[in-house]
């Protein structure tokens, strides 16, 4: 296993794009941090607390967990554009099949692609850890691990977006369309189905790949408001269908990966 | 006991058959890529597989090496059931130079040898073979069709394999390139490897290869030694002022297969080695036709392969 991956770590170690969108990205998961940090830093403060008590206190232990594992999942799809570049690459250069050739099983090829998406989750999950604890080090509560479970709902929704990107790379091959249709079925398309599906299908809309896991890390902020104006979630039922989901398109990627000419 | 431990961790001594194709056949849609192909590749032999374009030559070895999958049929390597870890010992180029644009040829084998499992100190010494030592660190992306196809040769040959698959080795080289590969595979051959080689460079095949596949839209025509297929034939060219006369007189001749009139020539057919020029001039002028024309052709493999393809 590791020697697959330090083969796939030959591959990635001197491609520009890669650690270009790498290193913006993780800026990136800072930067959007940052600006919710302002935001909120703007609010009015000579109000004897009336906001406090609406907005809460995002960015003080513990809810800086939720608060920064939100602010970083609107950044989702450049994690899956990371795991579409790397696979794509290999259908335009034909270096999937030159594995192939060289002597690697099919099996091995995507087993490698699946670590893949583990590794890069993992690092995002790490970035978005620091980040936290460097936020809510700011404020005034003390350090907590408490809500730390945020950070693993993060590292499920980065696994759940990157495996999507793994399967639509499979599906459509060719990096233009992939992007696109990625891009805008994450950002627009499902959120639609699952506007209409909420809508006239007993809110079943909830339960729709990555609506599952964007669920999980609800909007963290104005929470009295929130509750009272939207859906209840049931998060053991979310958590459940993120693994189902995410063992459908692992195992939808591999059987095709499998099973299809080259 | 102790002979298989010690045998175990070295490379299987080929003999017999390198590869057997058993009924293989692949259809894409209608399109019917290969129709039931079979034949063996005995090992030590440059096997070349000919064909015109899009004749099923690459599709078969795609088949080979599990990146196409067969509608039907099989094939053994080594005599064994294919699998992933064989190919580690095969050295390949197919269809084109597969590699990673924006990584240099040297970083791009090294990717290569890691695969295969191969001491990644080969990797000098086969750029040096393919005469690209000076270029391994452009990016792959900087190089000519030329250097590409190299790169890919250079590839084929890492880990010493000693079964190699070449897809037209010489696509895109030019005309010392072209002659640089054919003396590598000639020297490739002397030393005992065993080569497949798909190409439908008819010359490049005759030069070097000692068995041969020829197929046509998916179906194999004729596989076997260079020798047999090319059932080797003098042709004697001839021709006169009267022709009608002479086609007359040569019917009367002995010890010809067979006649074919073209273009005012007559083409007589003799079995190897028997047609004598001296004395069928002798014969025409003692029956009063002069001849104007009089030739010894060897029937190539050219030839060969056009009267198999035509029909």
């Amino acid at each position: 296993m590791l020697k697959l991956l330090k083969i796939e770590w030959m591959k990635v170690k001197n491609y520009t794009t890669f650690w270009v969108l790498s290193i913006l990205y993780l800026i990136s998961i800072f930067g959007a941090a940052y600006i919710s940090h302002l935001i909120y830093e703007s609010r009015p403060k000579d109000d004897k607390g009336m906001t406090g008590a609406i907005i809460g206190k995002p960015f003080d232990f513990p809810d800086v967990w939720h608060m920064v594992s939100y602010t970083s999942s609107f950044l989702m799809f450049m994690l899956g554009l990371l795991i579409i570049i790397s696979i794509t690459n290999e259908f335009s250069y034909k270096t999937h099949r030159q594995n192939v050739i060289d002597g690697w099983s099919r099996k091995e090829f995507i087993l490698v692609k699946m670590l893949l998406t583990v590794v890069i989750s993992l690092v995002a999950t790490l970035a978005v850890f620091i980040t936290a604890i460097i936020f809510g080090l700011q404020e005034d509560a003390a350090f907590s691990f408490e809500k730390i479970e945020f950070i693993g709902y993060f590292f499920i929704q980065a696994l759940s977006y990157s495996s999507a990107a793994l399967l639509f790379s499979l599906l459509f091959k060719r990096s233009g369309i992939t992007i696109g249709v990625y891009f805008l079925y994450s950002t627009i398309i499902e959120n639609m189905l699952a506007g209409l599906l909420n809508k006239y299908v007993d809110n079943f809309g909830r339960y729709l790949p990555l609506e599952t896991t964007d669920n999980l890390i609800r909007i963290p902020v104005f929470k009295m408001i929130v509750s009272q104006l939207t859906l209840s979630y049931n998060t053991e039922a979310l958590l459940l269908m993120s693994l189902v989901y995410l063992g459908l398109y692992y195992f939808i990627s591999y059987r095709k990966f499998e099973t299809d000419d080259l | 006991m102790d002979s298989n431990i010690n045998t175990a961790f070295q490379r299987p001594v080929i003999t017999g058959d390198v590869l057997a194709l058993n009924g293989i056949s692949k259809n894409y849609g209608n399109i019917q890529a290969l129709d039931n192909v079979s034949f063996t590749v005995p090992a030590g032999s440059v096997f070349g597989i000919l064909g015109p374009n899009g004749s099923g030559k690459t599709t078969m070895l795609g088949i080979v090496m599990d990146i196409l999958k067969p509608s039907s049929g099989s094939f053994t390597f080594f005599g064994e059931t294919p699998h992933a870890a064989q190919r580690k010992h095969i050295g390949t180029l197919l269809e084109t130079p597969n590699f990673y644009h924006y990584l240099s040829g040297e970083r791009n084998l090294a990717i290569n040898a890691a695969i295969k499992g191969c001491d990644p100190s080969d990797i000098p010494s086969v750029l040096e073979k393919v005469n690209l030592a000076e270029r391994k660190t452009s990016r792959f992306s900087t190089y000519s069709l030329g250097m590409k196809q190299r790169l890919a040769i250079a590839s084929a040959l890492l880990g010493n394999p000693d079964v190699l698959v070449f897809d037209e080795p010489t696509n895109g080289l030019d005309p010392v390139g072209i002659a640089e590969i054919r003396s590598l595979i000639i020297r490739l051959a002397s030393e005992g490897k065993t080569i497949i080689m798909a190409s439908h460079l008819l010359d490049e095949v005759e030069k070097v290869c000692t068995h041969v596949a020829i197929l046509k839209k998916g179906k194999l025509l004729t596989a076997g030694p260079v020798d047999e297929v090319l059932v080797n034939e003098d042709i004697v060219e001839v021709a006169a002022a009267d022709f009608t006369k002479l086609k007359s007189i040569v019917a009367g001749m002995e010890g010809f297969k067979n006649m074919k009139e073209q273009n005012n020539h007559l083409f007589i057919y003799y079995p190897q080695g028997t047609a004598d020029l001296e004395a069928i001039n002798r014969y025409c002028y003692e029956r009063g036709v002069v001849l104007n024309h009089l030739q010894l052709k060897k029937k190539s493999l050219e030839a060969k392969f056009f009267e198999l393809t035509n029909n």
